[in-house]
């Protein structure tokens, strides 16, 4: 990994993104109509790397590792593109069109999030910075 | 005015497997192309409307005078690339024993028939997952023979991966895309001579919508600026003409490549918010797709000029303005100028008025909603909010 020390490093900083997200208005009610399990499964980085997004039943939770049940998407990625994607420093398209991203289910819905990605990297920059890794924010 | 040098990304990708063939009576060549691909029975796929122009029978005939066989003919496509049509498609394909497929149509029916043939590459007999799933860049089976002819000058779906599917039960477009589209592209000028005059012209604004957005969107790159940027020479060159002289093959020629070339600009570059936009009121008001593009575009590059001044200046060169003596800004205005002389020129001149689109935020606030989550908004070149959206249709009413 380019990005991270070990594999327990990206999950703490998307843990810490997503209880950003999710007390967010906006993005909140952005989840909530995924009204899907969603898998962001990192394990070719590490066994437990992976986070999951439940929107399903109008309630959002989220959690390291194995999801509550079987996903309806997953994304399959590393954990650097992971860090890349949060940043909004990653052609979704293009990763997924080199194979970089996998998308196993239904990605509809989560297409129609990706206006709101720009929000998201300002959460996530203010996620790394609150955790002291300023440093990663240095992605050239 | 000098253009600048314009920057992109460090590293972009280049996508584009069509093989194309252009030439008035190209279809004369339909039948080496395919032996090549190793297709001997063919399904031709195509609508009512082209069937009942005479067009359907101008490839069909191609394909008896050969040693091709024509296996069945499936004319049952409408508009959207309907999933219930999709799989009645596939079906067809199977039960008439064909080994290779043949198109003939616009958008609707190459995207419908794109469906198809994953559906008979995969061995599936439902496309609906496949639609929801969206991106099928994983574990892609080979695909039969695929030979399209587009019958206007527009939507480029010839040349992308990608295709717009309605669901009809959940009342949704969904966006996929699968990395093997057509095998080969057939350009030929004499299928489009009959298109009435407002959908050749509401189909060449989409290709001028495809190719401006492209040059100007955030992902855009060399290869995709030089193809976006002459398609633009091409479609103000031509367009009006086909439009004065509807028979006139060298323009409709013209048209076709600009259209094809537009196509694959904006399928590697993306789009931007005249897209975004233009998705929503095809979606709530039903507004032909190439239409809304139309409606929308000046009223988006006036939006964008704030701050891709530069690429709109490369545009205004495109379309023949005479920028030396302009700065970015003026060269940028002047574009969006030519782009409304030019819709006044064909006869567009229809507001979103004209279509029921109330003037009131309120009512406006679901296009808003749906615009606002559309894929393509993040490649536009400049960040459009809710609020900005919603000026935009208001000004576009």
């Amino acid at each position: 990994m380019k990005y991270w020390s070990d594999p327990a490093q990206p999950i703490t900083a998307f843990m810490k993104l997503f209880s950003k997200t999710t007390q967010d208005e906006d993005l909140r009610k952005s989840m909530l109509g995924l009204n899907q399990l969603i898998l962001f499964d990192y394990t070719q980085d590490g066994p437990d790397c992976a986070i999951w997004l439940d929107a399903r039943n109008n309630q959002l939770s989220y959690g390291p590792g194995k999801p509550p049940g079987e996903p309806d998407l997953t994304l399959s990625t590393g954990a650097d593109e992971a860090h890349l994607s949060w940043a909004n420093k990653l052609n979704a398209v293009q990763a997924i069109t080199r194979g970089k991203i996998k998308v196993r289910g239904s990605a509809a819905a989560l297409l129609k999030l990706a206006p709101k990605s720009k929000k998201t990297a300002e959460y996530y920059t203010e996620a790394l910075k609150e955790l002291g890794w300023e440093d990663k924010l240095d992605m050239k | 005015m000098k253009i600048a040098e314009i920057g992109f990304e460090s590293f972009f990708t280049w996508n584009n497997r069509p093989k194309i063939l252009y030439s008035p009576g190209v279809r004369s060549e339909l039948a080496f192309e395919m032996n090549k691909l190793g297709g001997h029975r063919v399904a031709l796929f195509t609508d009512r409307g082209i069937v009942d122009a005479g067009v359907a029978e101008m490839v069909s005939e191609e394909i008896r005078n050969s040693n091709l066989e024509l296996a069945g003919v499936f004319d049952k496509i409408v508009q959207d690339a309907r999933i219930d049509i999709i799989n009645e498609g596939a079906a067809f394909y199977r039960e008439c024993q064909a080994d290779c497929m043949v198109v003939v149509g616009g958008g609707s029916v190459m995207d419908t028939a794109k469906a198809i043939n994953i559906m008979i590459g995969d061995g599936v007999d439902d496309f609906q997952p496949l639609a929801r799933q969206g991106a099928l860049w994983d574990d892609v089976n080979v695909l039969p023979p695929q030979i399209v002819f587009p019958t206007t000058a527009g939507t480029g779906s010839e040349v992308t991966y990608a295709m717009v599917i309605l669901d009809v039960e959940a009342g949704v477009k969904l966006a996929a895309t699968h990395p093997l589209n057509a095998d080969v592209a057939m350009l030929d000028p004499e299928l489009t001579l009959k298109v009435p005059a407002k959908v050749t012209a509401f189909t060449g604004m989409d290709a001028l919508t495809h190719a401006i957005e492209g040059v100007t969107s955030t992902t855009a790159e060399p290869i995709s600026d030089a193809l976006g940027l002459h398609a633009i020479r091409l479609i103000f060159q031509s367009l009006p003409v086909c439009i004065r002289e509807p028979e006139n093959v060298q323009a409709r020629g013209n048209m076709l490549i600009a259209s094809t070339m537009a196509g694959m600009c904006f399928g590697n570059a993306m789009t931007g918010a005249v897209h975004a936009t233009a998705h929503a009121l095809g979606g709530k008001y039903g507004i032909p797709h190439g239409l809304a593009n139309g409606i929308m575009l000046p009223w988006v590059m006036e939006f964008n000029l704030e701050e891709g001044a530069l690429r709109y200046a490369m545009v205004a060169e495109a379309i023949g303005i005479d920028i030396r003596d302009m700065n970015p800004n003026q060269a940028a205005r002047a574009a969006v100028q030519a782009v409304r002389r030019l819709k006044e020129e064909i006869g567009l001149n229809e507001t979103l008025k004209d279509f029921g689109v109330p003037a009131d935020p309120e009512k406006l606030a679901p296009m808003v909603d749906l615009a606002g989550s559309d894929s393509q908004l993040p490649f536009n070149t400049r960040e459009a909010g809710e609020e900005d959206i919603l000026n935009l249709y208001l000004k576009a009413i």
